[in-house]
């Protein structure tokens, strides 16, 4: 063997001995990981180790001591999902996967209730989408009962009740007869998320006005008191339309509710036809004889 | 200290800089009209503001651009005017120069900084040109057509509408001269030389801003065109005579008659004389016919401020000789009317930019720009309502896309082409174009990503309301008003037009700078002959020059 | 010699030059010298010429000048003539530039002439239109304008009691949390549309209504499809529309797609916008005395009375013209050049295209009024 050949087989000996000393890193991960919690990844070999944890929204690299057991704290990793976890000891390294779960224990809810208005004795007019969340927002995808409550001042309350499936519950409800604010509450193992949902009026009905003469010979015209079918008053400031014809000639006018009444004063002359509206509803016609 | 920067078109001389300042290889600005290309418009000054602004901010460097202006004109001037009179009446009307009012008018009322610019670059190559006519050498016409570029490549009006005012008489002379001196000429040899150097300064002028002329031969100005007031009959209308005659002329008016007199009794200066007089004409706008007889169709895009100013420098060189035979023969009693003279005169248009003053509107752009570009503001476009020249300090302050701007040369978009006012801005001094322009621009806002419209000016409120904006925000504790319209898309990128390419981005980046640089350098390099006539004659004899050569 | 001759005709030139511009001026110089016509001020030798200089001095706003030209000035003071034509009130008048002025002789003597004259304004709102019978008389060589003068409405002082009636709306921060609830916008329904072919293109008329209780921020886009599926167009109804609806409150819209044949068009898809806006009830507008006439020029016209005691100083009448089935046939609208003052009746006239005079049966009216916040009435 020539000497050169004896320097090459030395030269790998030297190089080969320290990895031959170290062993390859191994670890031994839990399968699923409840979110926040705390929870330890035993580690097998010897020497130093870098310890990688990727996921979703999430990373975090420590150095280990490879043959201990390795420590995360509770509140390290709160998202849930998959994370890849990778020991790496020089060129040598493992990895696995840790499922994170979302929390049991519902926190939070994210509580979509449309509309925030609608007309009243609407069917199946107001819907409630519920979304359960833990404390770390995370979605909770295990079916749990969503408890829906509408409320008015006057009527009894409805409720029901629904199931999550993967995470969401959702629902429908009727508007009151009455108009007011109805409480739209969805609650899940004692977290509660309120809504408003204003019940109003729906269309007029039974529209009639009567007219007669003012002190300045015009005529005033006035409507009864405007109710929907219901009986609600027609909020204010809803526009009612008055609509005079003589001789092929129009007045119009369009006048808002102010305290349950539009009126209004017009000249109109004797034998005009004198019409009321509101939106697509007609009310009664009459024609006007003057004084 | 900051006077010029009042002036009107200092905000968009300032916005074009800004652009060169950030995207010095790309001219294409898509801050308005949805976007833009800067090579529409000859480069030079603003690319030295750009280079300046590096190092002193832009108004500064601005301002030190259009000192510059101001002085390679004194130096021009003076070497100009000695070709047709002697040393002291050169000297008296290099000093006038800088006390000029169209001078004064430009530079603290228009803020016209490309205008000074062509102007100063091409009267220093108007001697050169001459000796070139009269003697030839390859130096002074390598020396002229330089210059002459580099005056094309700072705004193109002298070269294309001004240059028979200036060249005509100087061949009329050199013909007349040809055979004066020791170095005799024919007068076939000076036209031969002159029709050889417009060829050349027509290559020079056309490759050194070539991606403007590419641009202007693709989009001839097809727009509407828009109302000037300098096309105004003076008479008729005497606040315009006031504005672009009484206050651009001062006190030079006093000397009108001398310098018709003295032109048409001295045949040497006779050709001076007529050039004057022609662009003197032409600088009356609308109160003659002679400038729309003279440009036709380009009579209304011209604007004839500028006339004014060339026929001013025109008429220093006898105003030079009227001024030295004043003093040679009152002393002092001539030097302080004089000087109180040229004073007024420089000081006049100063007085009526504050009189009447071309940028008055008040009002604070940051705040808006601030308004602009945070949340999300910018994505997308708007456009101003009564904010005058201030819309470019708030292009040059905001990130955000606007499809109104100043320069309305390349402004693509149908609606403001098609109407023939100024900018949507001032829409309602330009009725009833404007407005139609305003009207057209609403009505299409979803197309352009139009969503923000800030008024300064609360006469357009009617227009917006009843067009469907609504008012969602006040700026500057109610200084501003931003009105918004609902359901508008986000802006997304529009070419109108053609962007440059990537050749024309760099020969815009190298040349025009480049040759300015070149031009100076060559300038720097002595005289053989020296133009200027010397002695103590009064110059207003036919004697030929004295020609001194130089040791060079 | 030839120096002083030279020297004499330059000069010589010169004048001539500028008195051919100033005696006839290049359009330019006309156009600032101020008037649209393609005249200046000129020796008042004719009827039409006294009424030209007028209309030249009105456009460049020297009203002094004009009311010194006038041969009944004695009869109010130039302030009064200043209202008249600037408006009373802030207003589209007051915002508006005089374009042009055309006259059509009604009748002519030797001392006295009356001349129909249309008054062709600028606004901000587009042109706009007045039409005056003028009285002209001749004094001397010279013709003078006998000015009707419109005055001042005079409201007789009174209170009028308003029940301040007013939406206010807080919506939500944007940086709540996601679900948070927010105010739902305003339900607004098309009840009724159509589009028509005409030569100027294709409209798309009718009516939106307020379905809510709750005032809205409404307009109406179109978008329409062609037969390939390609998408022809898309507008919407700009200032055809009023845009503030109040609770069950119903207004027509129009909206024109120029250069498309209704032949093209295979569907259109219309989407409604509206926002929850704060907003007034007031003022209220009366539409009185409307009267339909299809000859000798088509237009619907009657009277608008401001019923609050606040003056609106720019409206906007709306009217939807129906068939005899009660189809929609056409939407037009006018903007009013005055201000209203309180129970003032103010004329207004809505043009109606000369093809569908015939087939109008019905028409409905309503009025969109804005009067600016802080403006100095």
């Amino acid at each position: 063997m020539s000497l050169s050949r004896w320097f090459l087989l030395a030269a790998s000996a030297l190089v080969a001995c320290p990895l031959l000393l170290a062993q390859r890193p191994s670890m031994h991960l839990p399968q699923q990981v409840v979110a926040g919690s705390a929870f330890s990844i035993s580690t097998g070999g010897s020497g130093q180790g870098t310890l990688t944890i990727v996921g979703p929204g999430q990373a975090l690299r420590r150095s280990v001591q490879l043959g201990s057991p390795v420590s995360i704290p509770a509140g390290v990793l709160y998202n849930a999902g998959d994370y890849v976890v990778i020991l790496a000891n020089g060129s040598d390294e493992q990895a696995g996967l840790i499922e994170v779960t979302p929390a049991q224990q519902p926190a939070r809810l994210s509580f979509l209730a449309e509309p925030s208005r609608l007309p009243v004795d609407l069917q199946n007019g107001i819907s409630g989408t519920v979304y359960v969340f833990d404390i770390y927002r995370n979605l909770i995808v295990s079916p749990m009962p969503v408890s829906f409550n509408l409320s008015d001042s006057l009527g009894p309350a409805q409720t029901r009740t629904v199931t999550t499936r993967n995470g969401v519950a959702w629902t429908r409800m009727n508007s009151a007869a009455k108009e007011g604010s109805a409480r739209f509450v969805a609650s899940v193992a004692g977290v509660a998320s309120t809504r408003v949902i204003d019940e109003v009026p729906g269309d007029p009905c039974n529209l009639s006005m009567t007219a007669v003469p003012d002190k300045g010979g015009e005529a005033k015209l006035q409507t009864a008191p405007v109710r929907d079918c219901s009986g609600n008053p027609i909020p204010d400031g809803t526009v009612v339309t008055f609509t005079a014809s003589f001789n092929g000639m129009q007045s119009t006018v369009d006048v808002p509710l102010k305290r349950d009444i539009a009126e209004v004063e017009l000249p109109l002359p004797s034998g005009a036809s004198v019409s009321v509206a509101s939106g697509v509803v007609a009310g009664n016609e009459i024609h006007w004889r003057g004084q | 200290m900051k006077l010029p920067l009042k002036s009107y078109d200092t905000n968009q001389q300032i916005f074009f800089a800004a652009h060169y300042m950030h995207h010095w290889w790309n001219p294409w600005n898509v801050k308005w009209f949805t976007g833009f290309s800067q090579t529409t418009y000859p480069p030079l000054p603003q690319q030295w503001t750009a280079l300046l602004g590096h190092i002193f901010g832009l108004q500064y460097g601005y301002m030190l651009v259009q000192f510059v202006a101001i002085a390679l004109l004194a130096v021009g001037m003076y070497r100009y005017a000695g070709i047709w009179v002697n040393e002291r009446a050169a000297s008296y009307a290099s000093l006038a120069v800088v006390l000029l009012g169209s001078e004064s008018f430009l530079v603290y009322n228009a803020g016209q900084l490309a205008t000074t610019w062509e102007a100063a670059l091409y009267v220093l190559a108007l001697p050169f040109l001459y000796e070139w006519l009269r003697y030839g050498g390859w130096r002074p016409l390598i020396k002229a057509v330089v210059l002459f570029a580099a005056a094309g490549s700072a705004h193109d009006v002298i070269v294309i509408f001004g240059t028979a005012f200036f060249t005509f008489p100087l061949i009329a002379l050199a013909i007349m001269e040809r055979n004066e001196g020791d170095e005799k000429t024919t007068s076939g040899a000076v036209i031969a030389r002159a029709v050889a150097i417009a060829i050349a300064t027509a290559v020079a002028i056309a490759v050194v801003i070539l991606p403007y002329w590419i641009a202007l031969f693709r989009y001839p100005v097809t727009q509407a065109p828009i109302p000037h007031a300098s096309r105004a009959n003076f008479l008729l209308t005497p606040f315009w005579g006031m504005n672009y005659f009484i206050v651009p002329w001062g006190a030079l008016m006093l000397a009108l008659p001398f310098i018709i007199w003295r032109g048409a009794h001295n045949r040497r200066l006779l050709p001076l004389m007529l050039g004057f007089w022609v662009c003197f004409l032409v600088g009356l706008g609308g109160t003659t016919p002679v400038a729309l007889w003279l440009f036709r169709r380009a009579f209304y895009v011209l604007t004839f401020e500028r006339f004014t100013y060339y026929a001013e420098i025109l008429s220093l060189p006898i105003l030079g000789l009227l001024m030295s035979e004043l003093v040679a023969r009152f002393r002092m009693k001539a030097v302080v009317p004089l000087a109180v003279l040229g004073a007024i005169t420089c000081g006049l248009p100063i007085a009526w930019a504050n009189y009447q003053p071309t940028n008055s509107i008040n009002l604070r752009v940051g705040p808006v720009a601030q308004w602009l570009n945070r949340g999300g503001h910018d994505n997308y476009r708007y456009f101003t309502l009564g904010f005058g020249n201030n819309i470019s300090r708030l292009g040059v302050e905001t990130d955000a896309e606007s499809v109104d701007g100043e320069w309305y040369s390349d402004r693509r978009l149908p609606e403001l082409m098609k109407f023939g006012g100024g900018s949507l801005d001032n829409s309602k001094y330009f009725h009833p174009g404007g407005m139609e322009a305003l009207q057209a621009m609403l009505r299409h806002a979803d197309r352009y990503g139009l969503k923000w419209i800030f008024v300064h000016d609360p006469w357009y409120d009617p227009a917006l309301h009843f067009a469907g904006w609504r008012l969602v925000d006040q700026i500057d504790y109610g200084a501003v008003q931003v009105w918004s319209k609902e359901g508008v898309p986000p802006a997304h990128p529009m070419v109108f037009g053609v962007e440059p390419t990537h050749w024309q981005d760099m020969m815009w980046g190298i040349l025009p700078v480049g040759n300015s640089i070149l031009a100076l350098l060559l300038f720097l390099i002595p005289d053989k002959r020296r133009l200027v006539r010397t002695g103590e004659d009064t110059g207003a004899t036919d004697e030929p020059l004295v020609h001194e050569r130089l040791a060079s | 010699m030839k120096g002083t001759f030279l020297a004499i005709a330059v000069a010589a030139a010169t004048v001539i030059l500028i008195a051919v511009g100033t005696i006839w001026p290049i359009p330019s110089a006309v156009y600032f010298a101020g008037s649209g016509n393609g005249n200046i001020l000129r020796s008042p030798s004719t009827p039409e010429i006294a009424i030209q200089n007028l209309g030249i001095r009105i456009r460049q706003h020297q009203l002094p000048a004009a009311y010194k030209s006038l041969a009944n000035k004695a009869e109010f003071t130039q302030l009064a003539f200043d209202e008249d034509i600037d408006g009373f009130y802030t207003s589209l008048r007051t915002q508006a530039t005089l374009e042009t002025v055309s006259a059509q002789p009604l009748h002519e003597s030797a001392d006295q002439a009356d001349v129909r004259v249309t008054f062709h304004w600028s606004t901000v709102l587009g042109p706009y239109n007045e039409t005056r019978n003028i009285h002209v008389v001749r004094n001397g060589n010279n013709w003078q304008v006998d000015w009707p003068l419109v005055t001042r409405p005079s409201v007789p002082p009174q209170v009028i009691p308003v029940n301040y009636l007013r939406w206010d709306v807080i919506y939500s921060g944007a940086r709540d949390e996601w679900g948070s609830q927010n105010v739902a916008g305003p339900n607004v329904r098309i009840v009724d549309m159509r589009p028509v072919n005409r030569a100027e293109g294709v409209y798309v008329l009718g009516e939106l209504l307020n379905d809510d209780v709750v005032p809205a921020w409404v307009d109406v886009r179109a978008t329409l499809v062609g037969k390939d599926g390609r998408i022809l167009g898309s507008e919407d109804s700009f200032e055809m529309i009023s845009h503030r609806l109040l609770p069950k409150q119903v207004t027509p819209f129009r909206i024109h797609f120029p250069d498309v044949d209704l032949s093209q068009v295979a569907s259109i898809r219309m989407h409604p916008e509206s926002i929850l806006i704060s907003a007034s009830a007031d003022p209220v507008i009366a539409i009185l005395n409307q009267k339909y006439s299809a000859l000798p020029t088509a237009s619907l016209s009657g009277q608008l009375s401001d019923q609050s005691g606040q003056i609106v100083n720019f409206t906007h009448v709306l009217t939807t013209f129906y068939d005899a089935n009660g189809n929609v046939i056409w939407v037009s609208g006018r903007f009013i050049g005055r201000a209203l003052a309180p129970q003032v009746p103010v004329n207004f006239t809505v043009p109606v295209p000369e093809d569908l005079a015939q087939k109008i049966r019905s028409e409905r009216t309503i009025v969109a009024a804005y009067s600016p916040k802080g403006v100095a009435l």
